[in-house]
């Protein structure tokens, strides 16, 4: 492809809402936005302070990640005792109980997922800056599966959301949600602003335009 | 299917689904929606007391038991979200379906894809099962019909969402 039809290709932009493929308009004036023509969308060849506001939201993340692993996300009162549940405490007695099955399903979304989220965020925003050539296909894939998990690790949130409100027999039986819940939930809301705020364009700044590249 | 020839993203499908048949699948969605936020999700019973919550019971719990994070989030995404995936369909899709575009259209559908990122009803649905089975254990705990609904409207939004939002543009035009 030749420099005049690269530098064509990348002053057209697409519209994250409606899908039109605009000409990027020469804006001269400070603070002026470029509007989609047909559902007025604003258009921008990155979303603002992408890198920024992922870091903030990866680092916020992996720094809660450790209060919501260590403090129990589950008070659990009976007539005999009183116990508390971590997040891998959970996954633990499911274990011991002999469903293995669930046990991964919640492993995959209380741990796994939430991990993979901070670590990949975290390697596609250093990426950009440090190794912009470095396996551009397999990041592009990498954050669309991202994308596609990120859901999941609500799981153990809703749960323990539903155990406190069913089980209330007063001093028989009662769950309650721990300060670790508290932690988990903001990593859970902080990684899908991480997601959101990063702009996966960002891979392919300076690629060849068209065509598979490694 | 149409796959970027760079990244390999899907930036298009074949749509099955026309507006009308979109427009019922919602209508479904709508009702279904109204009985899984308003039926019991499960029933617990120990010697004698019974137990059982609706998702919004057991998010005003959440919120009285000092949660108010927790809370609101789990509304945004399990009660929110679904009812603005579910509201501004049925809001766009009936004027469509008659040929003309509502006011506020190009809002409705950025809005649409916001709620679509938020909505987290399958999640939630495989929740009620796994605190079911955490229960199994403690106490007599059995499925309620707001179970039932829950799972088929984590079907019926799959199937609307197939659909994709973007094509909606095509048929104001």
């Amino acid at each position: 492809m030749s420099d005049a039809a690269r530098r064509d290709a990348q002053e057209l932009l697409g519209c994250e809402s409606c899908g039109l493929v605009s000409a990027a308009a020469v804006i001269d004036e400070p603070g002026l936005l470029q509007q989609c023509p047909r559902c007025g969308h604003v258009l921008r060849a990155t979303k603002p302070f992408a890198l920024q506001r992922t870091w903030a939201c990866v680092l916020a993340a992996a720094v809660l990640y450790v209060p919501a692993n260590a403090l129990p996300v589950m008070v659990t009162t009976s007539a005999f005792q009183h116990d508390e549940h971590t997040l891998l405490g959970g996954i633990h007695e499911l274990w011991l109980d002999g469903s293995w099955f669930l046990a991964a399903i919640v492993f995959i979304a209380s741990i796994a997922v939430p991990m993979l989220k901070i670590g990949a965020l975290g390697l596609l925003a250093w990426t950009v800056r440090h190794r912009p050539e470095w396996r551009r296909l397999e990041r592009a894939r990498l954050y669309r599966l991202v994308e596609a998990v990120g859901h999941w690790s609500m799981l153990d949130v809703y749960v323990v959301v539903l155990l406190a409100a069913t089980v209330r027999f007063g001093p028989l039986a009662s769950v309650g949600a721990g300060l670790g819940l508290l932690a988990f939930t903001a990593v859970v809301v902080l990684t899908m602003f991480a997601t959101w705020s990063f702009d996966p364009r960002m891979i392919w700044r300076d690629a060849p335009a068209n065509g598979r590249v490694a | 299917m149409a796959r970027c020839s760079r990244c390999d993203a899907v930036i298009g499908r074949s749509h099955r689904l026309t507006i009308g048949s979109v427009l019922a699948l919602t209508v479904a969605a709508a009702a279904v929606y109204l009985i899984a936020v308003s039926a019991p999700l499960m029933t617990l019973t120990l010697r004698g007391p019974t137990e059982s919550a609706t998702v919004v019971e057991a998010i005003l719990s959440a919120w009285r038991d000092g949660e108010p994070l927790v809370a609101v989030v789990a509304a945004a995404t399990a009660l929110v979200a679904p009812a603005a995936f579910v509201g501004l369909r049925l809001y766009v899709l009936f004027p469509l379906s008659l040929g003309s575009k509502p006011p506020g259209f190009a809002w409705c559908v950025r809005a649409l894809r916001q709620a679509e990122r938020w909505n987290m009803v399958e999640v939630f649905t495989i929740g009620v099962l796994l605190s079911l089975v955490r229960l199994a254990g403690l106490a007599d705990a059995s499925p309620g019909p707001g179970l039932f609904a829950m799972g088929a409207l984590t079907v019926l939004f799959a199937s609307i969402a197939s659909a994709g939002l973007k094509h909606l543009w095509w048929s104001v035009q």
